[in-house]
């Protein structure tokens, strides 16, 4: 009797992985991915874990394209069933549709927007944020390869420039390289700068600074510019107060 | 024993449906992941600047003979095509980065031959054979992954010409 209920449990419980990995796992997989899309309820339904300022007007947003979602379809069934008219009506309702897709557009682009403030608040709150950006100006003595950041010694960001992204810093652009959490103290933060130098020349340099994470935000910059006088670049960083 | 046998049983088959998923590796119809990689030739690439445009993303190693052969047929598909939006990519996965370097001089191509020091990118495709092949839609995504070449084999021609006619 045990060795016939031991056979059964070599042959039962790899059945039932067999098949839960092949049958009820990919259903599930599949329920769970198409449900955001497929049921608007979803959205209302994450509304409430949102923090107590950024959730009413996510979920104002979602109203109104909820709304509609659900005024494009009768419009849409009815021009398609009424009888065309006059070519004025048909445009007209044309226009409406139109009016209200446009809405539609409008509605989700500023839910997408809620939700991106949203998250940023939620990963990064205020008291414990820190962001480093980098800014060029002019450039002439440096073209900028990469850029390796370390907070108290330790590793957080390594990016690499494109000859894209080099020429929007030289055009003025600021681009945020990190945002991290940081609890309250004295922090000490590392750039290491690669690239070519004068005369085409592999060019490293670093810059450092000490700073203190009070309560609020820090906000600290990457500025490399171009000391004219002795032809090198110069980098330094900048704490915003 | 037999009690044994059908505990590790139990265990296995807990392994099994617990296992983790395939973390990072790159899948038929899904955005393909995001890199950024210096070429041997100077500068550094990104993959999502290519977005609108179908990218041929090739992984290739010095030590791999076939891939020196793919690399030169790429090249020929890459001038023919890139009139058409079709932009190659080749990501060595050497470990001597100085022998990939070597190689990359030696067969001049027509396109970035880029060099994954931390192989990064290439787990995050999930490498395993070379020269494997990703062919990448103007939106972004994973269309045809191919992981193996023969020159008799012109199916990723198709594959190509089928997504460059795709438009965005």
């Amino acid at each position: 009797m045990r060795i016939a209920r031991s056979t059964w449990q070599l042959i039962a419980f790899p059945a039932l992985a067999l098949a839960f990995s092949l049958v009820i796992e990919p259903a599930w997989s599949a329920q769970t991915s198409t449900a955001p899309v497929a049921t608007p309820t979803a959205t209302p339904t994450a509304t409430p874990t949102a923090t107590p300022t950024a959730a009413p007007t996510a979920a104002a947003s979602v109203a109104p394209a909820l709304d509609s979602a659900a005024a494009v379809a009768p419009a849409e069934a009815a021009a398609a069933t009424a009888p065309a008219t006059s070519d004025t009506t048909v445009e007209a309702s044309t226009r409406a549709l139109d009016e209200q897709i446009q809405d539609l557009k409008q509605s989700v682009v500023d839910l997408n927007k809620d939700l991106f403030v949203l998250e940023e608040e939620l990963l990064f709150p205020a008291n414990t944020q820190v962001a480093v950006f980098v800014s060029m100006d002019v450039g002439e003595f440096f073209g900028l390869d990469a850029v390796t950041l370390k907070v108290d010694n330790r590793e957080v960001s390594n990016y690499l420039y494109t000859p894209r992204e080099v020429a929007a810093l030289v055009k003025g652009g600021v681009q945020r390289l990190y945002v991290g959490n940081l609890k309250a103290g004295s922090h000490e933060l590392v750039a290491l700068f690669a690239g070519k130098g004068p005369n085409e020349r592999d060019y490293r340099r670093g810059a450092s600074i000490k700073f203190d994470k009070g309560v609020g935000a820090k906000y600290l910059e990457l500025k490399i510019s171009d000391r004219a006088r002795r032809q090198q670049p110069e980098f330094e960083i900048k704490d915003w107060e | 024993m037999t009690r044994w046998i059908g505990r590790l049983c139990v265990i296995a088959s807990l392994l099994v449906l617990l296992r983790p998923a395939t973390a990072g590796a790159a899948t038929v119809g899904e955005l393909a992941p995001d890199f950024a990689l210096p070429a041997a030739a100077g500068g550094n690439v990104r993959l999502s600047e290519h977005r609108g445009e179908v990218v041929l993303l090739t992984f290739w190693s010095s030590r791999c003979a076939v891939c020196a052969t793919q690399l030169a047929a790429l090249g020929e598909l890459q001038t023919t095509y890139r009139s058409a939006g079709l932009v190659t990519l080749a990501v060595s996965v050497d470990d001597d980065l100085p022998r990939a370097a070597k190689f990359a001089r030696n067969h001049p191509a027509r396109f970035p031959l880029l060099l994954d020091r931390r192989k990064g990118v290439s787990r995050a495709f999930g490498i395993e054979r070379l020269p494997t092949t990703v062919l990448i839609d103007r939106r972004g995504r994973v269309r045809f992954l191919q992981t193996d070449y023969r020159s008799t084999d012109n199916s990723y021609v198709a594959q190509v010409r089928e997504l460059l006619d795709d438009p965005l």
